[in-house]
């Protein structure tokens, strides 16, 4: 990936390349193109090498520094950004823009919610794994098999799985399906210590799963679609070269947050 | 006033009012927590955001805060979306091992049925 321009626009939008702010280099900036979006939303004078001219266009990117600054606020992106080198940045102004978001639509939980579904769903399948791996083992004894699986069980998600790209950011972390009760496992009226104890029992995938986290933006596999940060992860990979993924979702409007 | 600060109040050196959005989340002992939310989100935007949860709502996103500010911390570029790829991954690794292993099944079953078929034969 470049030092800059993935620039976050809109899908229909003319395009990182298009953008005023799109340069080669990574020191793109007010200049000519005028302000960036979050020069433009912060009412200031977009220098030349702005710390987010490269990732928030003066088009599109506006409305997504609108939900990045309301939740993080443009000085603590401003230093988070300083110390990634140069060539992540743009990953992380994605998740940093997802999360903003999410938070947005769920001031309560945020992305954590959508972390915890997926947990529980983990959590399922194994416990799935477990059950006809058992049965499995009966079958290859001289034993009869076990009964059969009780209907209370839930259902085996037989997803097809999604081509992992930044693309498959999760459309949102409210509605969950009714599969998973969040309700009780965010006790409405615990304390924080009951929330504490929630979180230590919470297993960090990282720590169980190692910390192999994507190294691109090409292989951070989310699933699920978003319209709006589908179209700014979309521009981003395609900007790096990657196929664009198929477009599960109707054109983004831009929209700000819900 | 507090007698005794919150941790946000002791980390921003200001007086604990009795009716500080923090001192109920951010107890004196534990300085990290606010620490962590405020260098990420930082003490202003924090405060907005608790300010419009009603109030029973507050602990839950104070703790969903510092689980987020926390994965952002270790993990500057993909924070806790990070952790929800290595979620979708594994769901993706356990389906698939949850397919062979029934499919598994469907042989040894298939055997089965074919060795008592010609055991009756």
């Amino acid at each position: 990936m470049s030092g800059g321009g993935n620039t976050l626009t809109s899908m229909g939008g003319s395009g990182c390349g298009g953008g005023s702010s799109g340069s080669g280099g990574g020191t793109s900036g007010g200049g000519g193109g005028g302000p960036c979006g979050a020069c433009k939303f912060l009412r200031r004078k977009c220098v030349p090498g702005c710390i987010f001219a490269p990732y928030f266009d003066s088009e599109q990117g506006s409305a997504y520094f609108a939900a990045v600054h309301k939740v993080f606020g443009a000085s603590n992106i401003s230093k988070l950004l300083l110390h990634i080198p140069v060539h992540r940045r743009s990953d992380a102004v994605v998740t940093i823009c997802y999360e903003a978001q999410a938070r947005i639509r769920d001031p309560i939980y945020g992305c954590v919610a959508h972390i915890f579904a997926l947990q529980q769903q983990v959590v399922n399948l194994q416990a799935e794994v477990s059950y006809v791996q058992a049965h499995l083992a009966s079958l290859e004894l001289p034993q009869p098999p076990p009964p059969p699986r009780p209907q209370s069980q839930p259902q085996l998600l037989f997803l097809t799985p999604p081509p992992l790209s930044i693309t498959d950011l999760p459309a949102s972390v409210s509605p969950l399906p009714s599969t998973y009760d969040l309700a009780s496992t965010f006790d409405q009226a615990a304390s924080p210590s009951s929330w504490a104890t929630q979180q230590r029992r919470f297993v960090d995938p990282r720590h169980q799963y190692g910390r192999s986290l994507p190294s691109s933006s090409a292989t951070l596999g989310l699933g699920g679609g978003n319209s709006d940060l589908e179209a700014l992860a979309h521009e981003l990979l395609h900007r790096q070269g990657s196929p664009p993924p198929t477009a599960t979702d109707d054109s983004p409007s831009r929209t700000k947050s819900r | 006033m507090n007698p005794k600060r919150c941790a946000a109040c002791r980390y921003l050196r200001r007086r604990c009012p009795k009716d500080c959005v923090f001192s109920p989340y951010f107890p004196p002992n534990n300085p990290e927590k606010f620490a962590c939310v405020h260098r990420i989100y930082g003490a202003g935007n924090v405060s907005k955001m608790l300010q419009q949860l009603p109030v029973q709502t507050r602990a839950e996103a104070v703790e969903s805060l510092c689980f987020e500010a926390t994965c952002r911390i270790e993990d500057p570029v993909y924070g806790c979306v990070g952790m929800i790829s290595l979620l979708q991954t594994q769901i993706q690794k356990t389906e698939s091992l949850l397919a062979r292993t029934q499919a598994e099944i469907t042989v040894a079953q298939i055997k089965h049925s074919q060795n008592q078929h010609s055991e009756f034969m």
